[in-house]
């Protein structure tokens, strides 16, 4: 019997052509299939991303949950946005603007028509890609300098200077009793979501009638607030308001406590942080009586979208249950579908089936600026699109925690429009 | 250098050549057209990704000069990082300075603060030496965090195209060539860097600083040089990052960043030039990897934890280091060499 025998050269040449090939004609149908557009089909391709995991977790994972049930109840229940179902591309954020930078272009060659970030400090990265491109995004939270001058980035909720100024209000019209400005310290974390309430002070606390007694920065790695709470100790506030995340907020609480800080001044909470996760961390007794400002009703309140919101969270993430992050991406959800059906009924499917810039156009123009009065199925207080206004929503309600519950004290509080780029103090983008 | 048989060196340069035979260079002109190729058949996304990884690379190989080869363990290497993207932005939105100057103006300027912090490593070694660069981590971010009228305070920065010979550039491809060319450039750096007076230096330092002094070498100014040399390649990863992303605040190089380009370094192998292009490739495409395969997890596992799957991405990072510790501790750079080797012999098996 004949051997086949194989040399080393030879099998080497075989195999630099056949890897060859693979290198180059293999991998291209990969790689263009893996990057390319698809084709949309029926459906509208909504990208979300959330801070899943990373420092903001506690927030951004319910984000997700409520998002994503949102998407699937109006696609089981509602049969999607006039017969088109909603296909969501979801992506963890992990909070790092590193990774949103590449989530983006994705969410731009997958041929999504408009983009949802949880948090402000992921739109903060992500529209420098988008706005650019005319990519429209909606943050559900929000800062000032997302929108400030307005582009194509949109704030579902109010943003956190808006929390500063309906906390302020509530504070001098219900609780303040003493003579002259109230002492208010701030206690913000380090990027937009505190510094878009120490933009709101700036712009309004003169106005209102208050003192900024202290403004001292925390991350959102936080382990202690000693010295910083020490240090606003001294100054002798009346008042603290804290524009943070929920660990951070539940340390300083803590540390409020043991300093013998808290109670025995107010305590505020800005809306990022004023969730169940806060009372969980916190626990019921530290954070007893502090008050917080938020853009949904809460989980106890009889309005047809909780009815839903309560059924998916129960059904699909129970854990979830009492999460006001849960409630706001939930909202989110419906506002999204409402754009994408004001779209549809102005512009068409087939503009949209596309998923290129002249659909994000149109989602922007017939979509996101034709909203007026949508109820958001009693979740927020209506949006709708005014010009200049990038907010959506534009009210807020307060609430206090009491007995481990966050309870609802009283009805929904305008938040007016501040031009605040016409202010010089205002970062210029 | 491992060879094939029969190849002889008949001078020093000859010997010291990286690329000796047709078939290296044929392998280096295949992989440099695949690169220069790669925006005619990527998607933005493919291209952001590798965007990022290119930058990481340039990061991680600056570490590894500093760790790998001089052993000088830091762990705020993102800080560093952060100090040549700010550099970067204030040189080209204040002063208008071309790129390229801008550019090495970053590294420049983040080398400068290395030493800096470097000086206390004259005195100070091992988990000591980590905590002082652990310190200037710290330090770099809360003066950027506090100096408002520079950096923008937590605020953060918006960034400008980078203009390179009046072109400027805007989308993901037009960076993607900025960002591989000074990718490439900083490889042949380091590579030779390694094989020079300077890198032996340093390897005899990371082996026996004292016996390396006994010999002549000056500990405290290779240390310098290496740690000026690190952050100087740190500085220029910044700079391309904040051209790349567009916008820049302190959150863009948090603390995790740091300890997450050890881990890549240690997983793509010490002290080696293709180790930290390994250990960034392998960790930055498992998180692809993991970011795609999370969703349809999601959906065909309904009854998990929603919470375990999105947790998947850092388990994974976790136990892949554990395992290349304890099972490959020379990591993928090792592998490579025994493929190689094995590669020329097959299929004899001496």
């Amino acid at each position: 019997m004949q051997h086949m025998s194989v040399s080393r050269r030879e099998f080497l040449k075989v195999a630099g052509a056949l890897g060859l090939v693979a290198a180059t004609g293999g991998s291209l149908p990969l790689f263009t299939a893996c990057g390319a557009k698809v084709k949309t089909g029926q459906t509208l391709k909504v990208g979300s991303m959330t801070p899943s995991t990373g420092p903001a977790a506690e927030k951004g994972k319910p984000g997700q949950d409520g998002l994503l049930d949102c998407f699937n109840y109006i696609n089981t229940e509602l049969k999607g946005v006039n017969g088109h179902l909603i296909e969501p591309v979801w992506r963890d954020s992990k909070y790092d603007p590193a990774v949103v930078a590449t989530i983006v272009p994705e969410f731009m060659d997958a041929g999504c028509l408009i983009f949802t970030t949880h948090a402000s400090a992921e739109m903060t990265a992500a529209m420098a890609i988008a706005n650019p491109a005319e990519f429209p995004g909606i943050s559900t939270f929000t800062s000032q300098t997302l929108y400030h001058p307005p582009k194509h980035i949109y704030g579902q909720m109010p943003d956190y200077g808006d929390d500063w100024i309906a906390f302020a209000k509530y504070y001098l019209a219900n609780i303040w009793k003493g003579t002259g400005k109230p002492r208010m310290a701030l206690h913000l974390l380090n990027n937009s979501t505190g510094k878009g309430a120490e933009y709101g002070a700036d712009a309004m606390a003169d106005t209102l009638g208050i003192q900024i007694v202290a403004n001292e920065q925390h991350t959102a790695t936080i382990t202690s607030a000693i010295d910083s709470l020490t240090r606003i100790k001294a100054q002798n506030p009346d008042v603290m308001f804290i524009s943070s995340t929920p660990q951070p907020t539940s340390i300083i609480l803590k540390d409020a406590h043991s300093l013998g800080l808290y109670p025995g001044i107010t305590v505020g909470c800005a809306h990022a942080s004023f969730t169940s996760a806060l009372v969980q961390l916190a626990g019921a007794d530290v954070s007893e009586g502090v008050y917080g400002v938020y853009s949904t009703v809460t989980w106890t309140d009889n309005v047809p979208g909780i009815a839903k919101a309560t059924e998916y969270c129960k059904k699909y993430n129970s854990q979830d249950f009492g999460n006001m992050d849960y409630l706001s991406t939930w909202s989110t959800g419906l506002v999204i579908a409402q754009i994408l059906k004001q779209a549809l009924d102005n512009v068409g499917y087939d503009v949209l089936a596309k998923g290129d810039v002249n659909s994000w156009r149109a989602i922007e123009k017939s979509g996101i600026q034709k909203l007026n009065g949508y109820g958001v199925e009693g979740m927020t207080a209506e949006v709708g699109y005014a010009p200049g206004d990038q907010r959506l929503s534009k009210s807020l309600k307060m609430y206090r925690i009491t007995g481990g519950n966050i309870t609802s004290i009283g009805n929904w509080i305008a938040a007016p429009y501040i031009k605040y780029e016409d202010y010089s103090w205002f970062p210029k983008s | 250098m491992d060879l094939p048989t029969g190849i002889r060196s008949f001078s020093y340069g000859e010997d010291m050549a990286v690329f000796r035979t047709k078939t290296h260079w044929f392998w280096l002109l295949l992989l440099l057209a695949v690169l220069f190729s790669m925006p005619l058949f990527l998607a933005n996304y493919w291209l952001s990704v590798a965007n990022l990884i290119f930058i990481t690379i340039i990061a991680a190989t600056g570490l590894n000069i500093l760790t790998g080869y001089c052993g000088q363990l830091s762990i705020g290497h993102a800080g560093f990082m952060a100090v040549g993207a700010y550099t970067s932005v204030i040189l080209t939105t204040r002063f208008g300075l071309p790129f390229p100057l801008v550019l090495l103006s970053s590294g420049i300027m983040a080398g400068l603060i290395g030493m800096l912090f470097g000086i206390s490593s004259l005195r100070i070694k091992g988990f000591y030496l980590a905590i002082s660069t652990l310190a200037a981590q710290f330090i770099i971010l809360w003066v950027i965090s506090h100096w408002d009228s520079v950096t923008g305070g937590t605020n953060g920065l918006p960034v400008p195209p980078a203009k390179v010979l009046g072109l400027v550039l805007k989308s993901q491809s037009d960076k993607f060539y900025l960002i591989l060319i000074v990718t490439i450039i900083i490889i042949f750096v380091a590579k030779n860097l390694s094989r020079t007076k300077t890198g032996r230096a340093f390897v005899a330092i990371r082996d026996n600083d004292l016996a390396a002094e006994v010999m002549g070498v000056n500990p405290f100014r290779y240390k310098l040089l290496a740690f000026f040399t690190g952050c100087f390649f740190a500085g220029i990863a910044g700079s391309l990052f904040a051209h790349w992303t567009g916008y820049i605040n302190p959150e863009s190089f948090p603390f995790t960043n740091s300890i997450l380009y050890i881990g890549m370094i240690i997983i793509g192998g010490l002290g080696t030039t293709v180790g930290p292009i390994f250990g960034v490739i392998f960790i930055q495409l498992l998180d692809v990897l993991v970011t795609h395969v999370s969703p349809t997890l999601q959906a065909a596992f309904p009854g998990l934890s929603s919470g375990f799957v999105v947790g998947i991405a850092p388990m994974l990072f976790g136990v892949t280091i554990i395992l290349f510790i304890i099972f490959e501790p020379r990591g993928l750079a090792h592998r490579w060499q025994i493929f190689k080797t094995s590669y020329r012999l097959w299929p004899f098996s001496y």
